[in-house]
């Protein structure tokens, strides 16, 4: 199952052809909220940062890889929707407005094709992605609004705000709290049910 | 049993003891790692089969984990003896760079995590730069690399003559006179800082703002409109703060889910871009307040021109 998984990856289905710019409306807020990025040259900066920091020659032949233009707006897309991985991928299937946002200009898929994107490949991408790419494209993306007059650096405030880190590890000891978790809600759900009143 | 830490920050009670004898049954299990990770790396010289690359990589992660030991290591001597630990101490073995973040309320937790600077327009809400430091840094410590963040950005548009920065606000936690001193030497206006908890006046008189281009020294480089304009975008300091709570609360940018210095750089950076859009749409679709669009209209900023349905009487 695996195996077929990764074999459905890409755009091979024989369906007909779909075309996400023409179907979805001007107005929709995805539309408007894609139409505002420099994709060109924010695509342009990722590629050249992994073709210097990754420089491995592609063998010949095999599946074709998927675009860092669809990988870098579903990862953008997942934190504008607040999705998972795993959710932004699976609505990349079916949604045809983040198809729009995600730079599909035409799409052919079957039924039978239930991904486009897998999440590990999301995942992979993201590993690859480093704090001086990311400064660059957050640049890319002050530049192209000042150069369109939106918005101007005259003005600015500062201010910080604490994250929480929360990357959960796996451990013997949170393994074995979820566990007595689990059966302390299980025991004290049963007594519940016995000590409930009958009905008469 | 002794109790570490104040009371109002809960219970707090330590088998001081149990710890000490713990740390430093630790601390001899793990003595012997250096001279472990010495012989790691002679071997590592001398293989043949694997390639450099990947030779490289394996030496770069020996380097990593015997850091990581080192510090782990002076932290629990310090502990063992009964010394008291740096506010930076370790409080994850697997990433060195969280820190405690001493900031809130006295009678809240300290959280473990990041802190993240944001440099933003006060009209929109357009985040320009942000930056995720290693461990718990001051808050002056921000400002500069995020101004430089933003000439880079300045510098990339093709025609950066026009593109200055005026004048910098913020709260309490950046008034610092060297933090001053270097904006100054930038061309930056500093009243957007206030001194004190008073409110600032966002309507100064003829004879404050020449006192203020006087203090500052940039009497000849800003004019009394840009400074009438920072003490107004200073006044309104406390929209950012509604900026960052639309981060924290529809983005989830108060909990960083990827691992790491690295990963909480990308996942910032991405919600600031999201951000960034939905802020775009709004300039662009004229969804701003009248405030910032009166600011916009001061700062010289053209409108969008929108295709409006009314238009076509046909």
């Amino acid at each position: 199952m695996g195996i077929r998984r990764y074999l459905q990856h890409w755009f091979t289905g024989r369906g007909p052809y779909l075309q996400p710019s023409e179907f979805v409306p001007e107005s929709h807020p995805m539309r408007l909220w894609a139409d505002t990025f420099p994709w060109e040259a924010m695509v342009q900066a990722v590629e050249h940062s992994f073709a210097q920091r990754f420089p491995t020659q592609r063998p010949i032949g095999g599946r074709p890889p998927v675009s860092p233009r669809v990988l870098l707006a579903l990862e953008l897309l997942k934190h504008e929707v607040g999705e998972s991985d795993e959710d932004v991928c699976h609505r990349l299937r079916t949604d045809v407005a983040m198809m729009y946002a995600c730079g599909l200009h035409e799409v052919a898929a079957d039924r039978a094709q239930a991904h486009f994107v897998l999440p590990e490949t999301l995942a992979q991408f993201r590993s690859r992605l480093d704090q001086e790419l990311m400064e660059a494209l957050v640049a890319i993306q002050a530049a192209a609004a000042m150069e369109e007059g939106l918005v101007s650096p005259a003005h600015l405030l500062v201010d910080t705000f604490p994250s929480e880190q929360g990357s959960q590890r796996v451990t013997d000891a949170t393994t074995l709290y979820k566990a007595q978790k689990k059966a302390y809600n299980s025991s004290s759900g049963s007594r519940g049910s016995l000590l409930s009143p009958r009905p008469h | 049993m002794r109790s570490f830490g104040r009371q109002c920050r809960g219970q707090g009670k330590v088998f001081v003891t149990l710890v000490r004898q713990t740390e430093r049954q630790l601390l001899d299990l793990g003595g012997s790692i250096e001279n472990w990770a010495q012989d790691a790396k002679e071997l590592l010289h001398h293989d043949t089969h694997l390639r450099e690359i990947q030779r490289e990589r394996l030496r770069r992660d020996l380097e990593a984990a015997s850091d990581a030991h080192r510090h782990i290591a002076k932290q629990s001597q310090r502990l063992t003896q009964g010394k008291k630990l740096a506010q930076c101490k370790i409080v994850n073995a697997y990433d060195p760079t969280i820190a405690p973040i001493m900031k809130g309320k006295s009678n809240c937790p300290a959280q473990f995590g990041r802190k993240t600077g944001l440099l933003s327009e006060p009209a929109s809400g357009f985040i320009f730069a942000h930056r995720v430091p290693h461990g718990n840094p001051s808050d002056p410590s921000y400002v500069l690399p995020m101004l430089d963040k933003v000439q880079q950005a300045i510098d990339l548009v093709a025609s950066p003559q026009r593109l200055r920065v005026h004048s910098l606000g913020g709260d309490l936690g950046v008034n610092d006179a060297a933090l001053r001193h270097a904006l100054h030497g930038r061309g930056i206006l500093t009243v957007g800082i206030p001194t004190t908890v008073e409110p600032m006046n966002p309507t100064p008189s003829q004879q404050e703002v020449r006192a203020i281009l006087n203090a500052s020294g940039l009497h000849r480089i800003r004019t009394p409109h840009q400074v009438h304009l920072a003490c107004a975008s200073g006044y309104s300091r406390p929209v950012v703060e509604s900026h960052i709570a639309s981060l924290l609360s529809s983005r989830g940018a108060g909990h960083v889910r990827y691992k790491g210095l690295e990963g909480a750089a990308v996942q910032l950076a991405m919600t600031v871009m999201a951000h960034n859009g939905a802020a775009l749409v709004r300039i662009r679709q004229q969804r701003l307040s009248k405030r910032a669009q009166k600011f916009r209209r001061l700062l010289g900023l053209r409108r969008h021109k929108v295709n409006k349905v009314n238009d076509s009487k046909t």
